[in-house]
């Protein structure tokens, strides 16, 4: 459980995350926007990666290189996610 | 030349079957060592790594835990026929409608990726291998067993499992009714309690391919 709220933002992409990488047993609520979502933290692997560059694209109209320098940045966390979002969302 | 290793020839040596697991979602039948549950819990494989299987899946990597595979790191055949049947139509239909495709399912969509997922879960660092066998899967099974065995190792996992034909590519009597899965470890030692092979078969009269349901059948009741 997590001390920070959900922005309504951040809230729309941990279900989207939850759903599109199909996991089971997690809530949005236990997802801490600061946390890693890689590795340590939430745990997504390279796949996940994959799967959730295909979701923003999907949801969003953002379309990311696969091999561009700043994805890690954007997919550090939850807060980076939804900063990404707010920033390139064409929908 | 026809490769001829399922029945009962006496140049062969007989191969034990040592211990076995059966999965038939929502069969009425209870015996040791067999599932009937439609989706199996798999509480041995780590959640971030069930999530991505399907019952099918989840059955396979349950029956290898429950029979230690990886504690010797012994060799694991996987056959099936058809693999995981819808899946791999979902993402023709997306490429098909210009979609993208989803990368998880086709990371799982290889023919060795189940075992894969078992191996990464367990740790099993010994080899793999998957085939497919237009419906002669037990007669590959074997013969590929017989190949480690003679090259020495003491035992062999086989793993084999059946799935449904999507209603587009089924061609009548070609595809079963429903999903089964069987695992089982192979020897060439007769210990007290293994079963020669040679007194099974997984294919029944007038049918045009093996069924691991089949065999489970018989393995319940021998």
């Amino acid at each position: 459980m997590s001390d920070t709220p959900l922005t309504p933002l951040e809230h729309e992409l941990a279900e989207l995350i939850i759903n599109t990488l199909e996991l089971e047993d997690v809530t949005s609520n236990d997802i801490d926007p600061d946390d890693p979502l890689f590795g340590e933290g939430l745990g997504l692997d390279s796949i996940d990666a994959l799967e959730l560059g295909l979701a923003l694209q999907k949801h969003y109209g953002i379309k990311l290189d696969s091999d561009a320098e700043d994805n890690q940045t954007h997919f550090a966390s939850l807060r980076h996610l939804a900063a990404l979002v707010e920033a390139r969302r064409e929908k | 030349m026809t490769l001829n290793v399922a029945d009962n020839d006496n140049t062969l040596a007989e191969v034990y079957i040592l211990d076995w697991r059966g999965w038939l979602p929502g069969s009425s039948a209870q015996a040791p060592g067999l599932s009937t549950e439609a989706n199996p819990t798999a509480a041995d494989i780590p959640a971030m790594l069930r999530r991505r299987l399907t019952p099918v899946g989840r059955a396979l990597c349950s029956m290898l835990c429950e029979l230690d595979v990886a504690r010797h790191n012994i060799p694991i055949i996987h056959a099936s026929q058809h693999g995981d049947g819808q899946r791999p139509l979902d993402m023709l239909d997306a490429i098909a409608a210009g979609d993208p495709v989803s990368p998880a399912r086709f990371s799982l969509s290889v023919h060795n990726a189940l075992v894969g997922v078992y191996s990464i879960a367990s740790n099993h660092q010994g080899s793999i291998a998957a085939i497919a066998a237009g419906g002669d899967e037990w007669a590959a099974l074997l013969s590929e067993a017989r190949g480690y065995l003679a090259e020495g190792w003491h035992q062999v996992a086989l793993v084999w499992s059946d799935s449904t034909v999507p209603a587009r590519y089924r061609a009548a009597e070609r595809s079963a009714e429903a999903p089964s899965a069987l695992a089982l470890t192979l020897s060439l030692d007769a210990s007290p309690t293994a079963r020669p092979v040679s007194s099974f078969s997984a294919r029944p009269s007038n049918a045009v391919r093996d069924q691991p349901e089949y065999l489970v059948h018989q393995l319940m009741t021998s």
